[in-house]
């Protein structure tokens, strides 16, 4: 299953400003993709969904802001950049506040524009690796026996080979089976490596 | 009933009176008619017996007076015998002298009422005298007056006579017996015995005669010659009279008895029963009198029984006698009406009473022994007794010696007072007034009343005191309310010449400025009638300063926001523009944008670039009929120009402005010439302009000081085309940098402005082609200045 290819959802109301932004982004080599409403991008939106939204903060209907709080309530990862009309300054930074990734105000100069969203397309990789990484751990934790999954939890914690083994009322020989298995099944070679992917998943 | 016997003694002071005894009517009259009766029969007897007596006494008087008459006539004939024997003797001479002297002086001796007997010769002179010794006569005596002419009456008519009565010698009545003495026919002589009737009567009338009669001889003519001597009264109605028949002669004897024991003897008697009666009926009027008042007063004793017996009944003051050592003695109605006690199940008790509750028995065994002691104090004590029932309550009781009749004390008398209601009462009333007082005290709003005539302050609760001083009542009120008073003339009515049926009346209602401390009140005065009848004013004087700043504030925004709406619509449309214009500049530079990245990277098709170049085309056109429609807009609005004059315009602006004014305290003087001419102009939009210009000044001057706050608006002509007004403020002036400025967009020196009024100002004064412009002000502030066109004149 390859990685879908990250795409920029401009959601604005004013053809022209969909048309003029496709036009200008297409030109920088991205992938676009417009709705002329909020609602019309939820009804095509899914997980799996990479990229960034453009999106205008005054619209009728559903204005930027209501879009905003519906796309973090169903758990949307993508990066929003705000585009802003004179006077709704401090509505973008009540959007900011609330997790928003950027603002620009209209009229911009089209270089702001492209830095944000590379900075947003950026983010969005970064939030896909990541995403990616912690499916493939969870995944191999769910390999895990019960037993294992303890042994391992006590040797992130720190705890020797003997501690464990009195703990979880084992020998010895046990616990080195039971380590060396998660190791094979978690992929890591180091102590540290399991460490660091336990740590990252919680 | 009573236990023993001793307080039966101490009860006597209340025994009953006398059971009312029927009306006597006539039974008292009685004794009087027994008493008359016997009176009258004891009179009648005693009349009788004296009657008797009188007849008695009459009858022996007769007897008497019959005894008399023969002794003294047998005694007068034995004389004229005598005497005739000597004349028989003289007559045939055989009569010597010595016979004569012995005869005679034996006879005279025998008898002593003849002093003497003598013989004379016809002419009266007496020749014989026997007895010689005699006094009465002598020898040739010649005999005179009376005697004599009896002597030659006697010898006329030859027949004794007794002369009638004369002076003897012994100055005693003597009367003479006379007998003539003839011989052969011719007078020779006669024979006198010298006698005297009153010897003759004390002879011959024994003593015991004289003592019981008083006797009185009379004469032929009833005149009274002799009588026996004597003061004792006399008794007419025992009485006689005896004819004494003497020879040629007549004399009568009156005998009157003397009155037998005095003359007020006979009446004793009568006196005495008078006397007795009217003793008698005096000691029964005295009875009587002395049994009327003993009745009248047990009439009032009974009234007055009554009188007490009800009193003590009716009293609801319980009342209680005991004796000096505390034995209950009496009680009344209301007193067992109290304790619920019968009046049998406390007299004869010695405390403790029955109605003493356990709790308090120290307290009131302490105090019966302090009232015993006669230290009861005045005012009472106060108690809390128990009912039979066991329900306690309070009670007042007064102690009072009780003293008999005698003065000597006897007991104590209390009247006990239920002063649970008066207490609970005087409770309320105190609670009562203590929440009037807390929740007038706890008014912020300041009320105080004032009687109408003196202006003395009666009451003033605790806001008034803080406004005007804690010492303002009984002070003047106008002296202390004089920062913060309606003027007389601003009343409804003159409070002092409100009658009373007028009241309580309105006689203010409106807001004040306190001189002194600025603040507002909204003061209600109302005449009322005072609680001692006097006629009051009645002051509420509510703090409104908040209230009416906030009041003003409102008026103000509400205000404001009608007067600026325009003004706001401006700012929306200039915002609105400004949105609707980004849009199509936005997608012009994204065209645009585009349109440059694909040339510089050489990797464009040439329609595609035609079409992006075309597009953006169209926003600009787009953007150029968003212009137009803007100012379609405003030529839709063109201003109404119309000639007004500019006085006219500065006053209705300063309706709207003297709000803001008054709250910051700024005053706004306006110089504008009367002969200034009407400018021509959009009324709406030139007041828009000054309100701003006026509202700019006012916030200039905000932190001046409040003598500094002054505004002035003022106009000029300056050619035949403009007038040229100007606003000036004390304010804190402008930098130089910003007097170029502020008439640009969106520029403000103000915290919360918008930047948009001088822009638009500038715009409309433009719009009438005038001019806007500021300077500063050489004493200090700022100057705007504006030009307007003048009606031009018709020629």
């Amino acid at each position: 299953m390859s990685e879908p290819e990250q795409t920029i959802y401009v959601i604005d109301d004013d053809e022209a400003m969909r048309d003029s932004m496709t036009w200008l982004l297409e030109g920088e080599g991205y992938r676009v993709a417009c709705f002329d409403s909020g609602e019309h991008f939820l009804a095509t939106r899914h997980d799996r969904m990479r990229g960034c939204l453009v999106l205008d903060v005054r619209m009728p209907e559903m204005s930027g802001l209501e879009l905003h709080e519906k796309l973090d309530a169903l758990g949307s990862p993508l990066p929003i950049i705000f585009v802003t009309g004179h006077g709704d300054v401090p509505m973008a930074v009540g959007a900011l506040q609330r997790g928003a990734c950027d603002f620009i105000e209209k009229p911009f100069h089209n270089e702001d524009l492209l830095v944000r969203i590379r900075r947003a397309l950026e983010l969005d990789a970064q939030l896909a690796e990541r995403r990616q990484r912690d499916s493939a751990i969870s995944h191999r934790l769910d390999l895990l026996t019960q037993r294992e999954n303890e042994v391992m939890q006590l040797v992130v914690a720190g705890k020797l080979n003997k501690q464990i083994a009195d703990e979880l009322n084992i020998s010895m020989k046990t616990v080195e089976a039971h380590r060396a298995r998660v190791m094979e099944k978690m992929g890591v070679r180091t102590l540290a490596e399991l460490v660091k992917a336990v740590m990252t998943l919680h | 009933m009573v236990a023993n016997a001793e307080p039966a003694k101490n009860q006597t002071m209340f025994i009953r009176p006398p059971p009312r005894q029927p009306k006597h009517t006539r039974l008292w009259l009685a004794p009087y008619i027994a008493i008359g009766i016997f009176a009258l029969a004891m009179l009648v007897v005693t009349a009788l017996l004296q009657w008797r007596e009188q007849d008695t006494a009459r009858s022996a008087l007769e007897g008497d007076m019959h005894w008399a008459e023969r002794t003294i006539e047998s005694r007068l004939q034995s004389h004229q015998d005598f005497l005739s024997e000597l004349a028989r003797d003289q007559e045939f001479r055989q009569l010597t002298y010595e016979s004569f002297q012995v005869r005679a002086g034996r006879y005279v001796l025998d008898h002593p009422e003849i002093s003497a007997i003598v013989w004379v010769d016809i002419d009266g002179k007496v020749e014989w005298v026997s007895p010689h010794e005699a006094t009465a006569t002598f020898v040739g005596e010649q005999l005179t007056g009376t005697r004599l002419e009896s002597l030659q009456e006697a010898l006329r008519i030859r027949r004794p006579l007794f002369s009638p009565g004369y002076p003897n010698a012994g100055q005693q009545l003597g009367n003479d017996l006379i007998f003539p003495v003839q011989q052969s026919r011719s007078d020779i002589g006669a024979f006198i015995a010298l006698q005297s009737l009153e010897t003759m009567l004390r002879v011959t009338l024994p003593g015991s005669f004289t003592a019981r009669y008083s006797l009185s001889v009379v004469d032929a003519q009833n005149r009274e010659v002799l009588r026996n001597s004597s003061i004792q009264p006399t008794d007419r109605r025992i009485s006689g009279t005896i004819s004494l028949d003497l020879p040629n002669n007549r004399l009568g004897l009156n005998i009157v008895a003397y009155r037998a024991g005095g003359a007020w003897l006979p009446y004793l008697p009568a006196i005495l029963i008078v006397v007795l009666t009217l003793i008698a009926s005096a000691t029964l009027v005295q009875l009587r009198r002395h049994a009327q008042h003993r009745a009248d007063t047990e009439e009032q004793l009974r009234t007055a029984y009554a009188f007490r017996q009800a009193m003590s009944q009716s009293m609801i003051t319980g009342l209680r006698a005991i004796d000096l050592e505390g034995r209950i003695t009496f009680v009344n109605a209301a007193f067992c009406r109290m304790t619920g006690f019968d009046e049998s199940e406390l007299e004869g008790i010695k405390p403790p009473y029955p109605y003493w509750p356990p709790e308090e028995f120290d307290k009131l065994q302490h105090n019966i022994d302090t009232a015993l002691a006669g230290k009861a104090p005045a005012s009472g004590f106060e108690m809390r007794i128990m009912r039979k029932n066991g329900e306690r309550f309070d009670v007042r009781l007064y102690f009072s010696p009780l003293i008999d009749t005698d003065g000597q004390q006897i007991g104590w008398m209390a009247s006990m007072n239920d002063i649970t209601e008066p207490k609970r009462a005087r409770v309320e009333l105190e609670r009562a007034h203590e929440r009037f007082v807390t929740v007038i005290d706890g008014l912020d709003t300041a009320v105080h009343v004032a009687a109408v005539d003196s202006g003395e302050i009666l009451f003033a609760n605790r806001a008034f005191q803080h406004i005007f001083g804690f010492d303002t009542v009984g002070r003047d009120s106008a002296l202390v309310t004089a920062a913060c008073r309606p003027p007389p003339e601003a009343l409804f009515h003159d409070p002092a010449s409100l009658g009373p049926d007028e009241l309580p009346c309105e006689i203010f209602d409106g807001e004040i400025q306190h001189a002194l401390s600025g603040h507002w009140y909204h003061v209600h005065e109302r005449a009322i009638r005072w609680v001692d009848g006097r006629t009051v004013r009645v002051q509420i004087a509510a703090d409104i300063t908040d209230k009416k700043h906030i009041d003003d504030v409102n008026q103000q925004q509400q205000k404001r926001l009608e007067q600026t709406s325009r003004l706001i619509t401006m700012g929306e449309m200039a915002s609105s523009l400004a949105h609707e214009l980004n849009q199509p500049l936005s997608a012009i530079a994204n065209y645009c944008a585009g349109c440059i990245k694909r040339m510089q990277s050489g990797n464009y098709q040439f329609d595609d670039l035609l079409a992006a170049m075309q597009k953006a085309s169209e926003q600009a056109e787009r953007a150029g009929k968003i212009i137009r429609r803007m100012r379609d807009m405003v030529k839709k609005s063109d201003p109404n120009r119309q000639p007004v004059p500019l006085a006219e315009l500065v006053d209705e602006t300063r309706a709207f402005a003297d709000i803001e004014a008054q709250r910051t305290g700024t005053l706004i003087e306006v110089a504008i010439p009367e002969n200034l001419p009407n400018i021509v102009v959009d009324r709406i939009m030139i007041e828009q302009v000054l309100l701003n210009l006026i509202k700019n000044g006012i916030e200039a001057m905000h932190n001046n000081a409040f003598d500094r706050r002054k505004l002035f608006i003022s106009a000029r002509r300056i050619d035949e085309r403009l007038v040229e007004v100007a606003i000036a403020d004390q304010g804190h002036g402008l930098a130089d940098e910003d007097i170029e400025k502020i008439f640009a967009p969106f520029y403000t020196t103000k915290p919360e402005g918008m930047g948009i009024g001088l822009a638009i100002c500038r715009s409309i004064i433009e719009f009438h082609q005038g001019r806007l412009w500021v300077e500063p002000r050489r004493e200090g502030g700022t100057v705007f200045r504006f030009t307007v066109p003048i009606e031009e004149e018709d020629e």
